[in-house]
């Protein structure tokens, strides 16, 4: 779950961590609100949750406080990739000295958190590290372990801050690591970390990620994620399914996200076939899941056949099968399934699912039942 | 022989008596899996199955030499009682349970590590040395005993990998599955290791994933250290960038985790890398023939 930067800011504030003056505003009037109280200038910035704001025109630097309401009303109505701003975050302007990048991830394969910092801030991080990998300072924390300050001051020299700056710069750092943890994070994130003319070190941006799996112990953030979602995403995630939405027309529905992948290759590889959509059911199937499923992938337009393809491990897939002929003969369904379903109590899954006259392919190669589908629809 | 499991490994289950631990007890005791105890905190002194239950794995220990334990908790319990099992001393600890908050899966990974302990998972579907012992929920339908060992970061390909070869006749010493989520309490090098140790491997195959760079380091042990012909495919080629699909192990970001930067390192090792999963049994049937 990913956080609006103004929700992200109300945290690393609670933390200590200094962020220019200001807050969300709702209405263009709200926002002139601000802006009066703060004092010009003051940066307006769209609360989306979609990357390339500033490009969309998402954010404008302000000086004169009689065309703030004018600007905020624009941000407002404006749309970013299809969505529409939760709100307008109205910040007073720092005066740039320098900027530095800091961020907080995961390193999957040691599987320890990274603090990295670099120099050059306020740009692409990915292209720095390649140009000039020497501007980039890491640091490797142990998970079973605090992080203490000093063990910062090293790593924040080297990217060439010194005296006060430094020191506050560490007290930031630390502070953010204890954001990461503490809210269950996969990324935090500041980029710019500004150091004004007057030696002070501000947020000028701020990422969270939060994990979804542990939402459990974010109750407050977890009720929000639960506002935005319908019913039948909550059964879903509740269940541990995933949906993405492609462009295609095979509908495609698998009990591990490996297997789908792979069987989203050899269904691609037909030049006139395409996967619809991503589904991984997650090892939680029951009869009832595989109707939500059913239905989720049935309201794609264009759709001329559905593939199943499910292993029998920890998912009964006996029950899902129950749940795929419900729907068929409730709706009276035509359109073309194919199902390879294989594993435990295999021999009711194919009956139940022949019964209502899907086409069951009892072979162990994902590949012969996507030839069969290539056929049935006369495609090469 | 085979790798971390075989026909006298002594098996504890934790969460035995839960709906998917009960379930799944019945499967492992029908493969021969020598389950000894269980243990669900409130339930000790109840029987699944005929198998004793207790309330710690401290008191499982006290009475009983334990190989492996095999957990089906909780989510939000699992940090507890893996560093449970651990702090008790047992060896290997599998991990079945999806959706573990990650900071909890980092913990319990240096914990492991510190203790020297191989920690399987999460969100592993367990290993299984076909017809000896399978510790997890894999469908033993789908195995055979063999040769090919394989370790794969996806539970249901490796389910799908081992029965395309069982068709033409290759059985598996052992499968081991990596476990899909972000962080893995063990990498594919230390699998890679084992089997590279195990006598009666001949082949291994490497069923991967996009996202992380741990095929990319598989590669590296290859082209230096390893002995024995590899095979390896990646799963997701065109699934479209920056799509979160499914387990947090499948992203891609940038470059970096790739279907191609895997499939090139990997070659470079001189892996035989099937482009489609469908290619697996005929490139090792001609290294195992």
């Amino acid at each position: 779950m990913r956080l609006h930067e103004y929700e992200a800011e109300e945290i690393f504030s609670k933390y200590g961590i200094n962020i220019p003056q200001g807050g969300l505003a709702k209405t263009p009037k709200e926002a002139k609100q601000i802006a009066s109280n703060i004092g010009v200038p003051v940066v307006l910035k769209s609360q989306v949750l979609v990357g390339g704001r500033g490009k969309a025109g998402g954010v404008k630097v302000v000086d004169d406080l009689n065309v703030v309401e004018r600007v905020a009303d624009e941000i407002l109505k404006l749309k970013i990739k299809g969505y529409k701003a939760e709100g307008v975050l109205v910040l007073k302007k720092v005066e740039i000295k320098k900027e530095i990048y800091l961020g907080i991830t995961i390193d999957r394969t040691s599987g320890i958190p990274m603090i990295i910092l670099c120099s050059e801030g306020g740009v692409e991080i990915e292209e720095v590290a390649h140009r000039n990998p020497e501007k980039i300072s890491k640091l490797a924390i142990n998970p079973l372990q605090n992080l203490y300050s000093y063990q910062v001051i090293d790593m924040v020299k080297k990217v060439g801050l010194t005296g006060k700056i430094l020191v506050k710069t560490v007290y930031i750092v630390t502070k953010l690591y204890q954001v990461f943890k503490d809210y269950d994070g996969l990324i935090a994130e500041v980029n710019p970390l500004v150091v004004t003319k007057d030696d002070e070190v501000f947020c000028v941006d701020a990422v969270l990620q939060v994990d979804d799996s542990a939402l459990f112990r974010h109750p407050e953030l977890n009720k929000r994620r639960l506002s935005n979602m319908s019913e039948r995403d909550k059964r879903l995630m509740k269940k541990g399914a995933t949906f993405v939405k492609l462009k295609g027309n095979i509908g495609l529905i698998c009990s591990g996200a490996g297997l789908a992948m792979a069987t989203m290759d050899m269904i691609n590889d037909y030049p006139s076939l395409s996967t619809a959509n991503f589904l991984e059911t997650g090892g939680g199937i029951t009869s009832e899941l595989m109707v939500d499923c059913m239905e989720l992938v049935l309201k794609q337009p264009g759709l001329k056949a559905v593939f199943i393809n499910l292993y029998g491990g920890i998912n009964p897939i006996h029950e899902g099968a129950k749940g795929i002929a419900n729907i068929i003969k409730e709706r009276k369904l035509t359109i073309p399934m194919v199902a390879k379903a294989l594993g435990n109590r295999q021999e009711e899954t194919w009956e139940t699912l022949e019964e209502v006259e899907v086409h069951v392919i009892k072979e162990s190669e994902t590949q012969k039942a996507v030839k069969f589908l290539a056929e049935l629809l006369g495609v090469k | 022989m085979s790798i971390l499991i075989n026909k006298n490994t002594k098996v504890l289950v934790q969460g035995i008596t839960g709906n998917i631990g009960t379930t799944q007890t019945k499967y492992m005791l029908k493969e021969g899996t020598k389950i000894v105890a269980g243990v669900t905190p409130g339930k000790g002194g109840e029987r699944v199955e005929n198998i004793p239950v207790f309330d710690t794995v401290e008191e499982v220990v006290n009475n009983f030499k334990i190989d492996v334990s095999v957990l089906f908790v909780p989510a939000r319990v699992a940090k507890d009682s893996v560093i449970e099992a651990i702090d008790a001393g047992i060896k290997v600890v599998v991990l079945i349970t999806e959706h573990t908050p990650v900071h909890d899966v980092m913990e319990m990974k240096a914990y492991a590590l510190q203790k020297k302990v191989i920690l399987i998972g999460p969100t592993t579907p367990g290993i299984i040395t076909p017809g000896e012992c399978k510790v997890g929920i894999l469908p033993a339908n789908m195995f055979s005993p063999g040769t090919v060992g394989i370790i794969s970061r996806s539970g249901t390909l490796s389910y799908e990998v081992a029965a395309n070869l069982c068709a033409i006749g290759i059985g598996q010493s052992t499968v081991v599955g990596m476990g899909a989520d972000r962080v893995a309490g063990t990498n594919l090098v230390d699998i890679l290791k084992l089997f590279n140790e195990d006598k009666e491997t001949k082949v291994v195959v490497i069923v991967g994933e996009v996202g992380g760079t741990q095929e990319e380091d598989a590669a590296e042990y290859i082209r230096t250290e390893m002995s024995k012909p590899v095979v390896a495919y990646i799963a997701g080629a065109s699934v479209p960038p920056g799509k979160r699909m499914g387990h947090a192990g499948a992203i891609i970001e940038g470059g970096k985790g790739s279907a191609k930067s895997k499939v090139e390192a990997l070659l470079t090792a001189g892996v035989k890398v099937a482009n489609r999963l469908y290619e697996i049994p005929s490139l090792v049937k001609e290294l195992v023939s």
